[in-house]
């Protein structure tokens, strides 16, 4: 723990899983602004340090198997099933703006770390424009 | 726009598995009690919730949340056809 208080990530990252393929599928549910992503890196933030320093960072999954609550299908229609929209992008879409994946809590959470809070505008563009979910509740 | 009880990105999750926020981004702090039933996400995303603790921390009062199934839409028709 931080002096101020903040719980220190490293201790929930998940550190005997593979980093994920570029081609792996990162998913969201959405939609975000601009606004809301900076909302979420902030509250991430207020709450953990990263190796003792300041962290901004926003959530998503990893599509991780190819069948069950890991799946790209097991994803949309579970942890996302209230989201009828989402956004859908690749660890590599990710890594190629600079922006780090790293595994933390229950698989297949995940948190984009930022740079710096300006750096949702660099997420927003990777995370592409967004996509109707298929398996939202109707 | 639907008003949410509590400010909360639904994709984040901590160590429980339950979505968490900060209880002071509640619009009135008072509702949120365990068991209780909350719209919860922004107002982009609202999501019917329930809340299953609080945990009080230095830095604030983390709220977990259980994201319960069916949409506003759904129990807004589930209570007006049992003339809620």
């Amino acid at each position: 723990m931080s002096t101020d208080g903040r719980e220190e990530l490293r201790r929930r990252v998940r550190v005997d899983e593979a980093p994920p393929a570029d081609a792996a599928v990162v998913i969201r549910g959405g939609p975000d602004t601009l606004s809301l992503l900076s909302a979420h890196a902030r509250r991430l933030h207020r709450a953990f340090v990263l190796d003792g320093e300041p962290v901004f960072g926003v959530s998503v999954f990893v599509a991780l198997d190819d069948l069950g609550p890991a799946s790209e299908r097991g994803i949309l229609s579970g942890k996302l099933r209230t989201y009828p929209s989402i956004y859908r992008c690749t660890a590599g879409e990710l890594s190629d703006r600079g922006l780090t994946l790293l595994p933390t809590f229950v698989r297949p959470h995940y948190t984009i770390v930022l740079p710096n809070l300006g750096a949702v505008d660099a997420l927003a563009t990777a995370l592409g424009r967004l996509l109707p979910n298929p398996y939202a509740e109707a | 726009m639907t008003r949410v009880d509590i400010a909360a990105d639904l994709n984040s999750e901590d160590e429980t598995g339950f979505v968490w926020t900060f209880l002071d981004e509640a619009e009135d702090p008072s509702v949120i009690r365990p068991g209780e039933v909350v719209v919860a996400g922004s107002p982009l995303t609202p999501a019917v919730c329930e809340v299953i603790d609080l945990v009080d921390k230095p830095v604030g009062t983390i709220v977990h949340l259980r994201v319960l199934p069916g949409t506003i839409e759904q129990y807004r028709r589930l209570l007006a056809r049992v003339g809620v």
